[in-house]
C-alpha cells in the first residue's frame, strides 16, 4: 500500500459529519484509495474550571492541585474518547455500506489544524465539513476554523456542506492562475471526476490572454477524455458562478483557495470565504 | 487575532473571580514584603499592582501571578538601608533593562541548566527566608501576638471546611481586625509600619544623579534582582504550564518580567518577579487567562486605595498568619518525605542550595552553588563511564586495548592510568572505536598515552577514531605530527 494515497475524512461529532462520510466514501471510491476517518479532540487548558475561590496553600497544596487538575482531565478525555469511538464506528458502517473497503478510523489529541498538518503526508485528499460543532449552535455559514485549516495545507480539500448527491455535474472556477493552472493538470490526471462533464468558467475582470488561457484548459482536459464545457463570462466572479452552477445544475466545484495572504483578505475580504458562502455545493479547493 | 481571543477572554468568569481572590491575598503579600525590603507599604503595593497590570500585556505565560515578591525584596535589603528608597528605584529600573536584554539574548533557554534538585531547593530557602523574615514579628512581643497568630491560622486552615466561596485568608484578616479594634488591642499594626498609598500611583523618575557613582552602587543588586526574578519566573512559568498543561513562551516572559519592572520602578514601586504561591492559588481558583492577572493588579490598586484607612487598621499578626500560610504552601513537603529514598547527589544538592541562601540570604548565589554542584555530579557520573579493557595477541608481541565509553576531563586520568606502560611489547594497537573523546583534556590523554608508548619504543596504532573523536583530535592532537614529543614534553 502507497503511503500517500489516502482520502482523510475529518469529522467532529456534529450531524454534518454524515456528509463528510458520504464525501468521503464516493471520492474513495473513485480514486480507489483507502478511506480514513479522523477526529480531533480538542482540550481547551485555556478554559479554566475552579470552584475552590479560598485562596488558601498549605502543605503540598501544588500536588495535590496537579493531580485534582489532571484526574478531572483524564475523566473528560475518557468520555470524550468513548464518545468519538461510537461516533467514527457509525461513520464506518456508513461508509462500509456504501461500498467502501475496511475504512480505517483515528482518533487524535490536539488542535484541528496542527493534527491535518501532521498527516498530510500520507492524504491525498482532504474531506471536511464547511460547517461543524460550532454552526450547529450558531448558524454561521461557514465554520470559523476552515479558513485556518485550508490554508495550513497543501494537498486538495473536499469541503462539503449538507446533504450528499452523487455528482454529476462539475465546474470548474478557472482564472488563468498558477494554482488553476495545476488544478487543470491535477484534475486531468486524476480518476476523481472520470467521465463526469466540466464546465470550464472564467469569469472577473477580462484579461488579456483569458481566451488563450482558457482554450489551454479546455486542450488539456480534452486530451484526458473529459467532455468540456468552456465559457468565459465577465463579470463579478461571485455572481457568475452562482449564476452558471444554478444554470447548469452543477453539483460540485473545483476552484483554487485562499492565493492572497491572511493580512488582505482581513482587509478586503476573501473572494475564497465569499463563494464557499454563496455556493451552496461541495466545493474542491485546490492549494 | 485568535490567540487573543483566547488568551483573554475565552475565561471570562472564573479569570473575574480568582483575579479578585488573587488580589486579596496579594495586600498582604505586598505589604509584608515591602516591610522585608524596609520601604514603606505603600512602595510594594504600587509595585504589584504596577508589575501584574504590566505582566498580563506583556508576559508569556497567561495565567501566572507576578507582583512584588520576597525572593526580590531579600535581595534589596541592603542597598535600601544603605542608600535610601531613590536608588532601590533606579535599581529596579535597571532590573528592568536587564531582563529585557535578557529575554533578546534568549537567555531564559538557559534554565534547562538548572535542574530539579536545585529547582526544590530554591522554593524551599524561599519558604524558609519568608518564614524567618516573620520573626522579628514574632520575638519580644506580648502573648497576645502569638494568639492572634495562631487564631489567624487556624482560620485560614479551617474556615475551608465550611465555605470555599471566600477566601479564608480574607476571612482571618478581617476577623482580626475586627477582634483588635473591638478591644483596643494594643499591638502593632500596618499603619505603624509606614505609609500606605492614598491616590493612585503617578509617573515619576528616581531622583537619583546619574554617574557612574550611582551606576556602581545600583549595577550588582540589579543584577542579582535580575537573575532572581528571573529564575523564580521561570521556574512559576513551568509549575503553571504543567498545572495547566500548556505551553508558554520563557523568552516573551523574561522581556515581559523587564517591561513590567521598569514601569514599576517609574511609579514608585520596588521590583517583583512572578509569585508561586500566588499563581497556584490563582490556577486552584480557576484562573488561566491574561484576563486573571489584569483583574488581580486592578483590585488591588482599587481597594487599597479606597479602603485604605481600614488596611492600616490590620495588625501585624494577621499578616505573619497569612505570611506562614504562604511559607508552608511554598515549601515542598515532599522533598523532605523523600530525602533518603532519593538518589544521594540529588538531596546533597538540594541541601547545598538551601543552605547557601538561607546563610547569605540571596537565591541566586543559592542557585549558582547547586547549579555547580550538580555539574560536578553529573561529570563524575559521566566519568565512570568509561573502561579499558586489553588482550595480548601475536603470541604476546601485540597488546590490544579496547577503549569504551566516554572519554573527558573527569576520565582523563583514569583513561592514562589504565595502560600499562611497562610491558615489554613490540606494538599495542588501541581501539577507539567505541570511545567518545569529548576535550582538549581526553585528546592530551590520547596523546601522553600514545608518547609515553613510543618512549619505551612501542609502535603504536590508533585504530576506530570515530566521526566525533576524529574531528577533536584533528584539531587538538600532536601525536601525528613530526615534533609531537617535543611540543607535549616542552624539551
Amino acid at each position: 500500500m502507497k503511503m500517500e494515497n489516502k482520502v482523510l475524512a475529518c469529522v467532529d461529532l456534529s450531524h454534518f459529519a454524515d456528509y463528510v462520510a458520504d464525501y468521503a466514501s464516493w471520492a474513495a471510491k473513485r480514486m480507489d484509495a483507502p478511506l480514513k476517518f479522523l477526529h480531533v479532540i480538542t482540550r481547551h487548558p485555556e478554559i479554566g474550571s475552579g470552584e475552590d475561590h479560598s485562596g488558601a496553600i498549605g502543605i503540598d497544596s501544588q500536588e495535590i492541585l496537579l493531580n485534582k487538575l489532571s484526574e478531572q482531565d483524564a475523566a473528560q478525555a475518557k468520555v470524550a474518547h468513548e464518545k468519538g469511538r461510537v461516533f467514527l464506528n457509525r461513520l464506518r458502517e456508513r461508509a462500509i455500506a456504501a461500498g467502501v473497503e475496511s475504512p480505517d478510523m483515528k482518533q487524535r489529541h490536539g488542535t484541528l489544524e496542527e493534527t491535518l498538518v501532521e498527516q498530510e503526508d500520507e492524504v491525498r485528499l482532504f474531506v471536511l465539513g464547511r460547517r461543524g460543532e460550532s454552526a450547529e449552535a450558531t448558524n454561521r455559514d461557514l465554520g470559523r476554523s476552515v479558513e485556518g485549516v485550508v490554508r495550513a495545507l497543501h494537498k486538495p480539500i473536499l469541503t462539503v456542506t449538507e446533504g450528499f448527491v452523487d455528482p454529476r455535474r462539475v465546474m470548474f472556477a478557472f482564472d488563468g492562475s498558477n494554482l488553476t493552472r495545476r488544478g487543470v493538470e491535477m484534475v486531468a490526471a486524476s480518476p476523481l471526476f472520470r467521465g463526469l462533464p466540466i464546465h470550464l468558467v472564467m469569469s472577473g475582470k477580462p484579461v488579456q490572454d483569458g481566451q488563450k488561457q482558457l482554450e489551454w484548459a479546455r486542450e488539456t482536459l480534452q486530451a484526458a477524455d473529459f467532455e468540456v464545457i468552456p465559457t468565459l463570462i465577465p463579470g463579478d466572479t461571485e455572481r457568475v458562478i452562482a449564476g452558471v452552477i444554478q444554470e447548469q445544475h452543477i453539483d460540485m466545484l473545483i476552484m483554487g483557495a485562499y492565493a492572497h495572504s491572511p493580512l488582505r483578505s482581513l482587509i478586503f475580504g476573501s473572494k475564497t470565504n465569499d463563494l464557499l458562502r454563496s455556493a451552496k455545493i461541495p466545493t474542491l479547493l485546490l492549494r | 487575532m485568535k490567540s487573543i481571543r483566547q488568551d483573554w477572554f475565552s475565561n471570562i468568569r472564573n479569570d473575574l473571580l480568582a483575579g479578585i481572590v488573587v488580589a486579596l491575598a496579594l495586600i498582604p503579600e505586598a505589604i509584608a514584603f515591602s516591610i522585608i525590603a524596609g520601604v514603606d507599604p505603600k512602595v510594594g503595593l504600587y509595585a504589584s499592582f504596577c508589575i501584574a497590570t504590566v505582566i498580563a500585556f506583556a508576559g508569556g505565560r497567561p495565567g501566572m501571578i507576578s507582583a512584588a515578591t520576597g525572593a526580590m525584596a531579600l535581595v534589596m535589603v541592603m542597598l535600601v538601608k544603605e542608600h535610601g528608597l531613590q536608588y532601590l528605584l533606579a535599581a529596579t529600573i535597571l532590573t528592568g533593562v536587564l531582563q529585557i536584554a535578557a529575554g533578546w539574548l534568549r537567555l531564559g533557554s538557559l534554565m534547562r541548566f538548572v535542574g530539579r534538585a536545585v529547582v526544590i531547593g530554591f522554593v524551599n530557602a524561599l519558604a524558609i527566608l519568608i518564614f524567618m523574615a516573620q520573626l522579628p514579628e514574632l520575638t519580644n512581643v506580648p502573648w497576645l501576638v502569638y494568639a492572634m497568630v495562631l487564631a489567624g491560622l487556624g482560620i485560614i486552615y479551617l474556615f475551608p471546611y465550611l465555605t470555599k466561596a471566600v477566601p479564608s485568608p480574607l476571612v482571618a484578616i478581617v476577623v482580626l481586625t475586627a477582634i483588635a479594634i473591638y478591644f483596643g488591642m494594643d499591638i502593632r499594626t500596618v499603619g505603624d509600619m509606614g505609609q500606605l498609598p492614598d491616590s493612585l500611583p503617578v509617573f515619576l523618575l528616581p531622583d537619583v544623579p546619574l554617574n557612574w557613582e550611582t551606576l556602581k552602587i545600583i549595577l550588582p543588586v540589579s543584577a542579582t534582582l535580575a537573575v532572581v526574578g528571573l529564575l523564580e519566573s521561570m521556574m512559576t512559568a513551568s509549575i503553571v504550564d504543567d498545572l495547566t498543561d500548556s505551553q508558554s513562551n520563557k523568552n516573551r516572559e523574561c522581556v515581559g518580567q523587564g517591561i513590567a519592572n521598569i514601569a514599576s520602578g517609574c511609579i514608585g514601586g520596588m521590583a517583583g518577579c512572578a509569585m508561586i504561591g500566588q499563581s497556584v492559588i490563582n490556577v486552584k481558583s480557576g484562573g488561566r487567562g491574561r484576563l486573571s492577572t489584569l483583574a488581580a493588579g486592578v483590585f488591588l490598586l482599587l481597594m487599597v486605595v479606597f479602603i485604605g484607612d481600614w488596611v492600616s487598621q490590620i495588625p501585624m499578626a494577621a499578616l505573619v498568619a497569612v505570611m506562614i500560610m504562604v511559607s508552608i504552601g511554598t515549601f515542598n513537603w515532599a522533598s523532605i518525605r523523600d530525602l533518603r529514598t532519593r538518589p544521594k547527589d540529588f538531596s546533597v544538592v538540594m541541601v547545598a542550595t538551601v543552605v547557601t541562601v538561607v546563610a547569605t540570604h540571596d537565591l541566586a548565589q543559592g542557585v549558582l552553588v547547586g547549579v555547580l554542584l550538580s555539574g560536578f555530579f553529573f561529570a563524575h557520573k559521566v566519568g565512570m563511564i568509561m573502561y579499558v579493557g586489553s588482550k595480548p595477541e601475536d603470541e604476546g608481541r601485540v597488546r590490544s586495548y579496547q577503549v569504551v565509553g566516554q572519554v573527558f576531563f573527569a576520565s582523563a586520568d583514569r583513561f592514562v592510568s589504565s595502560f600499562d606502560f611497562k610491558e615489554v611489547v613490540e606494538k599495542v594497537r588501541i581501539d577507539v572505536s567505541r570511545a567518545h573523546f569529548w576535550d582538549v583534556t581526553a585528546v592530551s590523554a590520547l596523546d601522553k598515552v600514545v608518547i609515553k608508548f613510543r618512549r619505551e619504543d612501542t609502535e603504536v596504532e590508533v585504530v576506530g577514531l570515530n566521526e566525533a573523536s576524529a574531528t577533536m583530535v584533528d584539531r587538538f592532537a600532536v601525536h601525528d605530527k613530526p615534533d609531537a614529543v617535543e611540543q607535549l614534553m616542552g624539551h
